[in-house]
Protein backbone atom coordinates (compact mmCIF):
# COMPACT_ATOMS: atom_id res chain seq x y z
CA UNK A 1 0.00 0.00 0.00
CA UNK A 2 1.36 3.42 -0.85
CA UNK A 3 2.12 5.64 2.14
CA UNK A 4 -0.44 8.24 1.06
CA UNK A 5 -3.40 5.85 0.87
CA UNK A 6 -2.22 4.30 4.15
CA UNK A 7 -2.43 7.71 5.72
CA UNK A 8 -5.84 8.41 4.19
CA UNK A 9 -7.12 5.16 5.71
CA UNK A 10 -6.68 6.77 9.12
CA UNK A 11 -9.43 9.22 8.24
CA UNK A 12 -11.94 6.39 7.72
CA UNK A 13 -13.18 5.96 11.34
CA UNK A 14 -13.86 9.68 11.71
CA UNK A 15 -15.54 9.82 8.30
CA UNK A 16 -17.81 6.89 9.18
CA UNK A 17 -18.73 8.59 12.45
CA UNK A 18 -19.60 11.88 10.76
CA UNK A 19 -21.52 10.29 7.87
CA UNK A 20 -23.49 7.92 10.13
CA UNK A 21 -24.42 10.76 12.52
CA UNK A 22 -25.46 12.98 9.61
CA UNK A 23 -27.65 10.25 8.09
CA UNK A 24 -29.34 9.43 11.40
CA UNK A 25 -29.87 13.12 12.10
CA UNK A 26 -31.33 13.75 8.64
CA UNK A 27 -33.60 10.69 8.55
CA UNK A 28 -34.98 10.85 12.09
CA UNK A 29 -36.48 14.28 11.63
CA UNK A 30 -37.62 14.46 15.25
CA UNK A 31 -36.02 16.65 17.92
CA UNK A 32 -33.28 14.80 19.82
CA UNK A 33 -35.01 15.32 23.15
CA UNK A 34 -38.57 14.45 22.09
CA UNK A 35 -40.22 12.67 25.00
CA UNK A 36 -42.36 9.54 24.58
CA UNK A 37 -42.86 8.42 28.20
CA UNK A 38 -44.36 5.01 27.41
CA UNK A 39 -41.14 3.76 25.82
CA UNK A 40 -38.81 5.07 28.58
CA UNK A 41 -35.61 3.02 28.92
CA UNK A 42 -36.73 0.58 26.19
CA UNK A 43 -33.96 -1.87 25.29
CA UNK A 44 -32.41 -1.70 21.80
CA UNK A 45 -34.76 -3.18 19.21
CA UNK A 46 -35.91 -2.91 15.61
CA UNK A 47 -37.75 0.41 15.92
CA UNK A 48 -35.07 2.05 18.09
CA UNK A 49 -31.84 0.29 17.32
CA UNK A 50 -29.91 1.89 20.19
CA UNK A 51 -32.91 1.75 22.51
CA UNK A 52 -34.45 4.61 24.43
CA UNK A 53 -33.40 6.66 27.44
CA UNK A 54 -35.09 8.62 30.19
CA UNK A 55 -38.52 9.87 29.17
CA UNK A 56 -38.34 7.71 26.04
CA UNK A 57 -35.87 9.81 24.02
CA UNK A 58 -34.52 7.89 21.03
CA UNK A 59 -30.84 7.28 21.83
CA UNK A 60 -29.70 7.03 18.21
CA UNK A 61 -31.15 10.46 17.35
CA UNK A 62 -29.85 12.01 20.57
CA UNK A 63 -26.38 10.57 20.03
CA UNK A 64 -26.26 11.72 16.39
CA UNK A 65 -27.07 15.30 17.39
CA UNK A 66 -24.64 15.20 20.32
CA UNK A 67 -21.81 13.72 18.21
CA UNK A 68 -22.18 16.29 15.44
CA UNK A 69 -22.34 19.12 17.98
CA UNK A 70 -19.25 18.04 19.85
CA UNK A 71 -17.27 17.22 16.67
CA UNK A 72 -18.13 20.64 15.26
CA UNK A 73 -17.03 22.32 18.50
CA UNK A 74 -13.81 20.29 18.64
CA UNK A 75 -13.08 20.97 14.96
CA UNK A 76 -13.65 24.71 15.12
CA UNK A 77 -11.75 25.17 18.40
CA UNK A 78 -8.74 23.08 17.41
CA UNK A 79 -8.38 24.79 14.01
CA UNK A 80 -8.72 28.22 15.68
CA UNK A 81 -6.17 27.11 18.28
CA UNK A 82 -3.76 26.19 15.48
CA UNK A 83 -4.34 29.54 13.75
CA UNK A 84 -3.75 31.47 17.00
CA UNK A 85 -1.14 29.28 18.67
CA UNK A 86 1.28 28.58 15.83
CA UNK A 87 1.97 32.25 14.88
CA UNK A 88 2.17 33.17 18.57
CA UNK A 89 4.77 30.52 19.36
CA UNK A 90 6.73 31.06 16.14
CA UNK A 91 6.64 34.84 16.55
CA UNK A 92 7.86 34.60 20.15
CA UNK A 93 10.76 32.36 19.13
CA UNK A 94 11.71 34.73 16.29
CA UNK A 95 11.61 37.75 18.62
CA UNK A 96 13.77 35.93 21.23
CA UNK A 97 14.39 37.57 24.61
CA UNK A 98 11.46 38.59 26.79
CA UNK A 99 8.58 37.57 24.46
CA UNK A 100 10.08 34.11 24.10
CA UNK A 101 10.42 33.70 27.86
CA UNK A 102 6.93 35.05 28.60
CA UNK A 103 5.15 32.86 26.04
CA UNK A 104 7.19 29.82 27.07
CA UNK A 105 6.37 30.27 30.75
CA UNK A 106 2.69 30.99 30.00
CA UNK A 107 2.55 27.73 28.03
CA UNK A 108 4.13 25.78 30.91
CA UNK A 109 1.64 27.17 33.35
CA UNK A 110 -1.54 26.92 31.25
CA UNK A 111 -0.75 23.43 30.01
CA UNK A 112 -0.63 22.03 33.52
CA UNK A 113 -3.33 24.29 34.98
CA UNK A 114 -6.62 22.57 35.84
CA UNK A 115 -8.77 23.59 32.85
CA UNK A 116 -11.83 22.68 34.87
CA UNK A 117 -11.22 25.67 37.15
CA UNK A 118 -10.92 28.03 34.19
CA UNK A 119 -14.16 26.64 32.80
CA UNK A 120 -15.98 27.16 36.09
CA UNK A 121 -14.71 30.72 36.41
CA UNK A 122 -15.91 31.72 32.96
CA UNK A 123 -19.14 29.68 32.87
CA UNK A 124 -20.28 30.89 36.30
CA UNK A 125 -20.83 34.35 34.79
CA UNK A 126 -23.50 33.17 32.34
CA UNK A 127 -26.88 31.71 33.18
CA UNK A 128 -27.21 29.09 30.44
CA UNK A 129 -23.97 28.35 28.57
CA UNK A 130 -24.15 27.90 24.80
CA UNK A 131 -21.66 26.11 22.54
CA UNK A 132 -20.04 29.48 21.86
CA UNK A 133 -19.35 29.94 25.59
CA UNK A 134 -17.85 26.46 25.76
CA UNK A 135 -15.72 27.26 22.71
CA UNK A 136 -14.38 30.40 24.41
CA UNK A 137 -13.57 28.41 27.55
CA UNK A 138 -11.71 25.75 25.57
CA UNK A 139 -9.83 28.35 23.52
CA UNK A 140 -8.27 29.68 26.76
CA UNK A 141 -6.02 26.62 26.88
CA UNK A 142 -6.37 24.95 23.47
CA UNK A 143 -3.80 27.21 21.77
CA UNK A 144 -1.05 26.15 24.19
CA UNK A 145 0.15 22.87 22.65
CA UNK A 146 0.28 24.50 19.19
CA UNK A 147 2.26 27.46 20.50
CA UNK A 148 4.64 25.12 22.30
CA UNK A 149 5.32 23.05 19.20
CA UNK A 150 5.77 26.18 17.08
CA UNK A 151 8.13 27.64 19.68
CA UNK A 152 10.31 24.54 19.72
CA UNK A 153 10.30 24.17 15.94
CA UNK A 154 11.13 27.85 15.32
CA UNK A 155 14.05 27.71 17.77
CA UNK A 156 15.59 25.19 15.37
CA UNK A 157 14.55 27.03 12.21
CA UNK A 158 15.60 30.56 13.19
CA UNK A 159 19.28 29.79 12.66
CA UNK A 160 18.69 28.17 9.25
CA UNK A 161 20.37 29.60 6.15
CA UNK A 162 17.13 30.47 4.35
CA UNK A 163 15.98 32.62 7.27
CA UNK A 164 19.34 34.40 7.28
CA UNK A 165 18.97 34.90 3.52
CA UNK A 166 15.48 36.36 3.94
CA UNK A 167 16.83 38.76 6.56
CA UNK A 168 19.73 39.72 4.30
CA UNK A 169 17.26 40.46 1.50
CA UNK A 170 15.66 43.03 3.79
CA UNK A 171 12.45 41.23 4.75
CA UNK A 172 10.84 42.45 7.97
CA UNK A 173 9.91 40.13 10.85
CA UNK A 174 6.21 39.75 9.83
CA UNK A 175 7.17 38.73 6.29
CA UNK A 176 9.74 36.24 7.59
CA UNK A 177 7.21 34.85 10.05
CA UNK A 178 4.35 34.41 7.60
CA UNK A 179 6.21 33.56 4.40
CA UNK A 180 9.15 31.53 5.62
CA UNK A 181 8.65 30.19 9.13
CA UNK A 182 4.93 29.40 9.38
CA UNK A 183 4.72 27.16 6.29
CA UNK A 184 7.27 24.88 7.98
CA UNK A 185 5.82 25.15 11.45
CA UNK A 186 2.19 24.64 10.39
CA UNK A 187 2.95 21.16 9.09
CA UNK A 188 4.45 20.08 12.41
CA UNK A 189 1.76 21.76 14.51
CA UNK A 190 -1.06 20.28 12.43
CA UNK A 191 -0.19 16.82 13.74
CA UNK A 192 -1.40 18.04 17.11
CA UNK A 193 -4.91 18.70 15.67
CA UNK A 194 -6.11 15.14 16.25
CA UNK A 195 -4.90 14.91 19.86
CA UNK A 196 -6.35 18.35 20.62
CA UNK A 197 -9.67 17.44 19.01
CA UNK A 198 -9.87 14.24 21.04
CA UNK A 199 -9.10 16.11 24.26
CA UNK A 200 -11.80 18.67 23.41
CA UNK A 201 -14.45 16.02 22.75
CA UNK A 202 -13.67 14.36 26.09
CA UNK A 203 -13.51 17.75 27.82
CA UNK A 204 -16.92 18.77 26.47
CA UNK A 205 -18.44 15.46 27.57
CA UNK A 206 -16.83 15.76 31.01
CA UNK A 207 -18.18 19.28 31.52
CA UNK A 208 -21.68 18.18 30.48
CA UNK A 209 -21.39 15.11 32.73
CA UNK A 210 -20.71 17.19 35.84
CA UNK A 211 -23.42 19.73 34.95
CA UNK A 212 -21.62 22.46 32.99
CA UNK A 213 -23.11 21.50 29.66
CA UNK A 214 -24.96 23.64 27.15
CA UNK A 215 -28.46 24.80 27.97
CA UNK A 216 -30.14 22.40 25.51
CA UNK A 217 -28.51 19.40 27.27
CA UNK A 218 -27.68 17.63 24.00
CA UNK A 219 -24.27 16.12 24.77
CA UNK A 220 -22.69 12.71 25.19
CA UNK A 221 -21.84 13.82 28.73
CA UNK A 222 -25.52 14.33 29.52
CA UNK A 223 -26.21 10.85 28.13
CA UNK A 224 -23.46 9.47 30.36
CA UNK A 225 -25.05 11.16 33.37
CA UNK A 226 -28.41 9.61 32.46
CA UNK A 227 -26.69 6.23 32.08
CA UNK A 228 -25.07 6.46 35.53
CA UNK A 229 -28.38 7.38 37.20
CA UNK A 230 -30.21 4.49 35.52
CA UNK A 231 -27.39 1.95 35.39
CA UNK A 232 -29.29 -0.78 37.19
CA UNK A 233 -32.55 -0.31 35.27
CA UNK A 234 -31.14 0.29 31.78
CA UNK A 235 -27.40 -0.50 31.49
CA UNK A 236 -27.54 -0.03 27.69
CA UNK A 237 -27.65 3.77 28.12
CA UNK A 238 -24.38 3.79 30.09
CA UNK A 239 -22.72 1.35 27.67
CA UNK A 240 -23.69 3.40 24.60
CA UNK A 241 -22.51 6.67 26.16
CA UNK A 242 -19.17 5.23 27.36
CA UNK A 243 -18.42 3.52 24.08
CA UNK A 244 -19.27 6.61 22.06
CA UNK A 245 -16.90 8.82 24.11
CA UNK A 246 -14.15 6.26 23.54
CA UNK A 247 -14.85 5.76 19.82
CA UNK A 248 -15.02 9.51 19.11
CA UNK A 249 -11.79 10.21 20.97
CA UNK A 250 -9.91 7.35 19.29
CA UNK A 251 -11.15 8.17 15.79
CA UNK A 252 -10.07 11.81 16.18
CA UNK A 253 -6.63 10.73 17.39
CA UNK A 254 -6.32 8.31 14.47
CA UNK A 255 -7.46 10.98 12.01
CA UNK A 256 -4.84 13.35 13.41
CA UNK A 257 -2.14 10.86 12.55
CA UNK A 258 -3.20 11.08 8.88
CA UNK A 259 -1.39 14.42 8.87
CA UNK A 260 1.89 13.05 10.20
CA UNK A 261 4.71 12.10 7.88
CA UNK A 262 5.36 8.54 9.05
CA UNK B 1 29.64 26.54 60.67
CA UNK B 2 30.61 27.74 57.22
CA UNK B 3 29.22 24.57 55.73
CA UNK B 4 25.86 25.12 57.42
CA UNK B 5 25.73 28.67 56.07
CA UNK B 6 26.53 27.44 52.57
CA UNK B 7 23.82 24.77 52.79
CA UNK B 8 21.30 27.35 53.97
CA UNK B 9 22.28 29.67 51.13
CA UNK B 10 21.85 26.77 48.69
CA UNK B 11 18.41 26.02 50.11
CA UNK B 12 17.42 29.69 49.85
CA UNK B 13 18.42 29.98 46.19
CA UNK B 14 16.42 26.80 45.60
CA UNK B 15 13.27 27.82 47.43
CA UNK B 16 12.92 31.61 47.27
CA UNK B 17 12.61 32.22 43.49
CA UNK B 18 10.14 29.36 43.16
CA UNK B 19 8.11 30.51 46.17
CA UNK B 20 7.95 34.06 44.80
CA UNK B 21 6.78 32.75 41.45
CA UNK B 22 4.13 30.60 43.15
CA UNK B 23 2.78 33.59 45.09
CA UNK B 24 2.67 35.69 41.90
CA UNK B 25 0.78 32.94 40.05
CA UNK B 26 -1.79 32.52 42.83
CA UNK B 27 -2.27 36.30 42.93
CA UNK B 28 -2.75 36.37 39.12
CA UNK B 29 -5.28 33.55 39.24
CA UNK B 30 -7.16 35.19 42.10
CA UNK B 31 -7.24 38.48 40.20
CA UNK B 32 -8.56 36.77 37.07
CA UNK B 33 -11.30 35.12 39.16
CA UNK B 34 -12.12 38.47 40.78
CA UNK B 35 -12.32 40.29 37.46
CA UNK B 36 -14.24 37.50 35.70
CA UNK B 37 -17.00 37.62 38.29
CA UNK B 38 -17.27 41.42 38.10
CA UNK B 39 -16.32 42.53 34.61
CA UNK B 40 -17.76 39.83 32.35
CA UNK B 41 -21.28 40.65 31.14
CA UNK B 42 -23.96 39.45 33.50
CA UNK B 43 -24.90 41.03 36.84
CA UNK B 44 -23.82 38.71 39.69
CA UNK B 45 -26.82 39.77 41.78
CA UNK B 46 -29.21 38.79 38.98
CA UNK B 47 -27.32 35.50 38.53
CA UNK B 48 -27.82 34.68 42.20
CA UNK B 49 -31.44 35.81 42.64
CA UNK B 50 -32.81 35.26 39.14
CA UNK B 51 -34.29 37.68 36.65
CA UNK B 52 -37.65 37.98 38.42
CA UNK B 53 -36.13 39.21 41.69
CA UNK B 54 -37.40 42.59 42.89
CA UNK B 55 -35.14 45.63 42.86
CA UNK B 56 -34.93 45.95 46.66
CA UNK B 57 -33.67 42.39 47.12
CA UNK B 58 -31.13 42.86 44.31
CA UNK B 59 -29.91 46.07 45.95
CA UNK B 60 -29.59 44.34 49.34
CA UNK B 61 -27.53 41.53 47.80
CA UNK B 62 -25.31 44.03 45.98
CA UNK B 63 -24.58 45.74 49.30
CA UNK B 64 -23.91 42.38 50.95
CA UNK B 65 -21.46 41.36 48.23
CA UNK B 66 -20.02 44.93 48.20
CA UNK B 67 -20.89 45.19 44.50
CA UNK B 68 -22.09 48.77 45.06
CA UNK B 69 -18.55 49.97 45.85
CA UNK B 70 -16.11 51.16 43.18
CA UNK B 71 -14.04 48.38 41.64
CA UNK B 72 -10.74 49.38 43.30
CA UNK B 73 -12.38 49.30 46.74
CA UNK B 74 -13.79 45.85 45.99
CA UNK B 75 -10.35 44.72 44.87
CA UNK B 76 -8.69 46.05 48.06
CA UNK B 77 -11.30 44.24 50.16
CA UNK B 78 -10.78 41.10 48.08
CA UNK B 79 -6.98 41.18 48.53
CA UNK B 80 -7.36 41.71 52.28
CA UNK B 81 -9.77 38.76 52.39
CA UNK B 82 -7.31 36.68 50.41
CA UNK B 83 -4.48 37.47 52.84
CA UNK B 84 -6.62 36.70 55.89
CA UNK B 85 -8.29 33.67 54.24
CA UNK B 86 -11.70 35.28 54.65
CA UNK B 87 -13.62 35.66 51.40
CA UNK B 88 -16.98 36.23 53.03
CA UNK B 89 -19.92 34.17 54.11
CA UNK B 90 -21.64 31.45 52.11
CA UNK B 91 -24.84 32.80 50.52
CA UNK B 92 -26.63 29.46 50.76
CA UNK B 93 -25.54 28.51 54.26
CA UNK B 94 -25.66 31.74 56.25
CA UNK B 95 -23.32 31.71 59.23
CA UNK B 96 -20.72 29.48 57.58
CA UNK B 97 -17.71 31.20 56.01
CA UNK B 98 -16.69 30.27 52.48
CA UNK B 99 -13.20 29.40 53.75
CA UNK B 100 -14.67 26.95 56.25
CA UNK B 101 -16.68 25.15 53.58
CA UNK B 102 -13.62 24.91 51.34
CA UNK B 103 -11.53 23.60 54.23
CA UNK B 104 -14.11 20.89 54.96
CA UNK B 105 -14.25 19.84 51.32
CA UNK B 106 -10.49 19.80 50.96
CA UNK B 107 -9.81 16.70 53.07
CA UNK B 108 -11.73 14.07 51.03
CA UNK B 109 -10.32 15.39 47.74
CA UNK B 110 -6.78 15.41 49.10
CA UNK B 111 -7.23 11.81 50.28
CA UNK B 112 -8.59 10.77 46.87
CA UNK B 113 -5.83 12.55 44.95
CA UNK B 114 -3.02 11.56 47.32
CA UNK B 115 -3.83 7.86 47.22
CA UNK B 116 -4.28 8.04 43.44
CA UNK B 117 -0.82 9.60 43.01
CA UNK B 118 0.75 6.97 45.28
CA UNK B 119 -0.95 4.08 43.44
CA UNK B 120 -0.06 5.55 40.05
CA UNK B 121 3.56 6.12 41.05
CA UNK B 122 4.03 2.55 42.28
CA UNK B 123 2.14 1.00 39.35
CA UNK B 124 3.58 3.27 36.68
CA UNK B 125 7.19 2.94 37.82
CA UNK B 126 6.76 -0.82 38.20
CA UNK B 127 5.41 -1.12 34.65
CA UNK B 128 8.18 1.13 33.32
CA UNK B 129 10.79 -1.12 34.96
CA UNK B 130 9.09 -4.24 33.57
CA UNK B 131 8.97 -2.88 30.03
CA UNK B 132 12.59 -1.65 30.04
CA UNK B 133 14.34 -4.17 32.33
CA UNK B 134 15.47 -7.66 31.28
CA UNK B 135 12.96 -9.69 33.33
CA UNK B 136 10.23 -10.34 30.75
CA UNK B 137 12.47 -10.92 27.72
CA UNK B 138 10.65 -10.44 24.42
CA UNK B 139 7.28 -10.29 26.15
CA UNK B 140 8.09 -6.86 27.60
CA UNK B 141 6.90 -5.26 24.37
CA UNK B 142 3.40 -6.36 25.33
CA UNK B 143 3.59 -4.35 28.54
CA UNK B 144 4.32 -1.31 26.43
CA UNK B 145 1.45 -2.00 24.03
CA UNK B 146 -1.07 -2.50 26.80
CA UNK B 147 0.10 0.67 28.56
CA UNK B 148 -0.18 2.70 25.34
CA UNK B 149 -3.69 1.34 24.74
CA UNK B 150 -4.80 2.12 28.31
CA UNK B 151 -3.33 5.65 28.10
CA UNK B 152 -5.65 6.27 25.12
CA UNK B 153 -8.86 5.46 27.01
CA UNK B 154 -10.43 8.51 28.68
CA UNK B 155 -11.33 8.19 32.37
CA UNK B 156 -14.80 9.40 31.45
CA UNK B 157 -15.50 6.32 29.34
CA UNK B 158 -14.07 3.58 31.55
CA UNK B 159 -14.82 4.80 35.11
CA UNK B 160 -18.64 4.57 34.88
CA UNK B 161 -18.50 1.24 33.03
CA UNK B 162 -16.07 -0.31 35.55
CA UNK B 163 -18.22 0.99 38.39
CA UNK B 164 -21.27 -0.64 36.85
CA UNK B 165 -19.45 -3.93 36.26
CA UNK B 166 -17.49 -4.22 39.54
CA UNK B 167 -19.67 -2.39 42.06
CA UNK B 168 -23.24 -2.67 40.79
CA UNK B 169 -23.28 -5.96 38.89
CA UNK B 170 -20.59 -8.23 40.36
CA UNK B 171 -20.48 -6.48 43.75
CA UNK B 172 -16.74 -7.12 44.12
CA UNK B 173 -16.12 -3.63 45.47
CA UNK B 174 -18.31 -1.27 47.46
CA UNK B 175 -19.79 1.78 45.74
CA UNK B 176 -17.52 4.67 46.79
CA UNK B 177 -20.52 6.93 47.33
CA UNK B 178 -21.97 4.52 49.88
CA UNK B 179 -21.42 5.95 53.39
CA UNK B 180 -20.62 2.43 54.67
CA UNK B 181 -18.05 1.80 51.94
CA UNK B 182 -15.26 3.46 53.95
CA UNK B 183 -11.71 2.69 52.94
CA UNK B 184 -12.43 0.13 50.22
CA UNK B 185 -14.64 2.67 48.45
CA UNK B 186 -11.93 5.31 48.71
CA UNK B 187 -9.33 2.92 47.33
CA UNK B 188 -11.59 1.90 44.43
CA UNK B 189 -12.18 5.54 43.48
CA UNK B 190 -8.46 6.35 43.85
CA UNK B 191 -7.59 3.29 41.78
CA UNK B 192 -9.81 4.52 38.92
CA UNK B 193 -8.20 7.96 39.12
CA UNK B 194 -4.73 6.38 39.19
CA UNK B 195 -5.18 4.48 35.90
CA UNK B 196 -4.62 7.35 33.40
CA UNK B 197 -1.84 8.89 35.51
CA UNK B 198 -0.17 5.49 35.96
CA UNK B 199 -0.29 4.82 32.21
CA UNK B 200 1.31 8.21 31.48
CA UNK B 201 3.96 7.57 34.13
CA UNK B 202 4.70 4.12 32.72
CA UNK B 203 5.18 5.52 29.21
CA UNK B 204 7.37 8.47 30.20
CA UNK B 205 9.15 6.48 32.89
CA UNK B 206 10.05 3.90 30.27
CA UNK B 207 11.42 6.60 27.96
CA UNK B 208 13.42 8.09 30.85
CA UNK B 209 14.78 4.65 31.83
CA UNK B 210 15.69 3.91 28.21
CA UNK B 211 17.64 7.17 28.19
CA UNK B 212 19.47 6.33 31.40
CA UNK B 213 19.95 2.72 30.31
CA UNK B 214 22.61 3.71 27.79
CA UNK B 215 24.65 5.67 30.37
CA UNK B 216 28.17 4.54 31.18
CA UNK B 217 27.71 4.38 34.92
CA UNK B 218 25.26 1.50 34.43
CA UNK B 219 27.90 -0.41 32.45
CA UNK B 220 30.28 0.21 35.36
CA UNK B 221 27.68 -1.08 37.82
CA UNK B 222 27.16 -4.19 35.70
CA UNK B 223 30.92 -4.70 35.40
CA UNK B 224 31.17 -4.61 39.18
CA UNK B 225 28.91 -7.65 39.14
CA UNK B 226 25.62 -6.14 40.29
CA UNK B 227 22.49 -8.00 39.28
CA UNK B 228 19.80 -6.48 37.00
CA UNK B 229 17.52 -5.62 39.94
CA UNK B 230 20.21 -3.56 41.66
CA UNK B 231 21.32 -1.94 38.40
CA UNK B 232 17.82 -0.83 37.41
CA UNK B 233 16.29 -0.05 40.76
CA UNK B 234 19.26 1.33 42.73
CA UNK B 235 21.24 2.96 39.93
CA UNK B 236 18.94 3.82 37.02
CA UNK B 237 15.66 4.65 38.79
CA UNK B 238 16.90 7.56 40.97
CA UNK B 239 18.30 9.29 37.87
CA UNK B 240 15.00 8.83 36.03
CA UNK B 241 13.15 10.13 39.11
CA UNK B 242 13.28 13.77 37.99
CA UNK B 243 11.30 13.29 34.76
CA UNK B 244 8.85 11.04 36.62
CA UNK B 245 8.27 13.75 39.24
CA UNK B 246 7.79 16.31 36.46
CA UNK B 247 5.14 14.11 34.81
CA UNK B 248 3.24 13.85 38.09
CA UNK B 249 3.40 17.65 38.48
CA UNK B 250 2.14 18.35 34.94
CA UNK B 251 -0.68 15.81 35.34
CA UNK B 252 -2.01 17.40 38.54
CA UNK B 253 -4.46 19.58 36.62
CA UNK B 254 -5.86 16.56 34.81
CA UNK B 255 -5.96 14.73 38.14
CA UNK B 256 -8.14 17.48 39.63
CA UNK B 257 -10.45 17.29 36.60
CA UNK B 258 -10.66 13.53 37.07
CA UNK B 259 -11.42 13.96 40.77
CA UNK B 260 -14.34 16.25 39.88
CA UNK B 261 -15.75 13.63 37.48
CA UNK B 262 -15.37 10.86 40.08
CA UNK B 263 -16.87 12.94 42.89
CA UNK B 264 -19.85 13.56 40.67
CA UNK B 265 -20.03 9.90 39.62
CA UNK B 266 -19.96 8.62 43.21
CA UNK B 267 -21.62 11.65 44.79
CA UNK B 268 -18.68 11.94 47.16
CA UNK B 269 -18.07 15.11 49.12
CA UNK B 270 -15.01 17.09 48.07
CA UNK B 271 -13.68 20.21 46.38
CA UNK B 272 -15.20 19.17 43.05
CA UNK B 273 -18.69 18.61 44.45
CA UNK B 274 -18.40 21.87 46.38
CA UNK B 275 -17.55 23.78 43.18
CA UNK B 276 -20.44 22.09 41.35
CA UNK B 277 -22.87 22.82 44.16
CA UNK B 278 -21.70 26.43 44.47
CA UNK B 279 -22.03 26.82 40.69
CA UNK B 280 -25.51 25.33 40.57
CA UNK B 281 -26.77 27.49 43.46
CA UNK B 282 -24.67 30.53 42.43
CA UNK B 283 -23.02 30.75 45.85
CA UNK B 284 -20.44 33.25 44.57
CA UNK B 285 -18.25 33.65 47.70
CA UNK B 286 -17.90 29.87 48.02
CA UNK B 287 -17.27 29.48 44.30
CA UNK B 288 -14.56 32.16 44.41
CA UNK B 289 -12.92 30.64 47.48
CA UNK B 290 -13.06 27.09 46.10
CA UNK B 291 -11.59 28.01 42.71
CA UNK B 292 -8.78 30.08 44.25
CA UNK B 293 -8.03 27.40 46.86
CA UNK B 294 -7.85 24.66 44.20
CA UNK B 295 -5.56 26.82 42.09
CA UNK B 296 -3.37 27.57 45.12
CA UNK B 297 -3.22 23.88 45.99
CA UNK B 298 -2.23 23.08 42.44
CA UNK B 299 0.50 25.76 42.33
CA UNK B 300 1.80 24.70 45.74
CA UNK B 301 2.22 21.04 44.76
CA UNK B 302 3.83 22.02 41.47
CA UNK B 303 6.28 24.28 43.28
CA UNK B 304 7.04 21.54 45.81
CA UNK B 305 7.71 19.10 42.95
CA UNK B 306 9.99 21.60 41.25
CA UNK B 307 11.97 22.23 44.49
CA UNK B 308 12.26 18.48 45.15
CA UNK B 309 13.42 17.88 41.60
CA UNK B 310 16.11 20.55 41.91
CA UNK B 311 17.15 19.25 45.35
CA UNK B 312 17.61 15.72 44.04
CA UNK B 313 19.09 16.49 40.66
CA UNK B 314 21.97 19.01 40.61
CA UNK B 315 21.69 19.25 36.79
CA UNK B 316 18.36 21.10 37.08
CA UNK B 317 19.77 23.80 39.35
CA UNK B 318 22.17 25.23 36.77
Amino acid sequence: MSPVSGRLLRLVPLAILVIASTIVRATSGASPSRLVPERAFAAPGRAHWLGCGEGGIDLATFLAHAELGSLALAGVVSVLALVVGAPLGAGAALARGLPERVIGRACDLLQAFPSFLLAVTVLSTVRAPTRVHLGVVFMLTAWVPFARLALAETRVLRGAAFIEAAKALGLGPPAILFRHVLPHVARVSAVQLGASGAALVVGEAALAFVGFGTGDGVSVGALLDMGVLSMLRAPHVLAIASVSVFVTSVSLMTAGRALSRD
Amino acid sequence: MRRVAAALRGLATLVIPRAVEAVVVVWLVATVVFLAMRLLPGDPAVLVLGEQADAAALARLRVRLHLDEPLYMQYARFLRGLATLDLGESLRRPGVTAARRVGDAFVPTAALGGIAVALAAVGGVGLALLSEGPWLGARRRWVDRVVTAVAGVPLLSFAPLLTYALAAKLRIVALPGDPDAGLSGLFFASGLLAVPLGAQLARLGRAALADVGRAQFLTVARAKGRGPAAVWILHALPVAGGPILTVIATQLGALLGGAVVLERLFERAGLGSLVLEAYASRDLPVLEAAVIASAALFVLTQTAASILHAAFDPRVRA
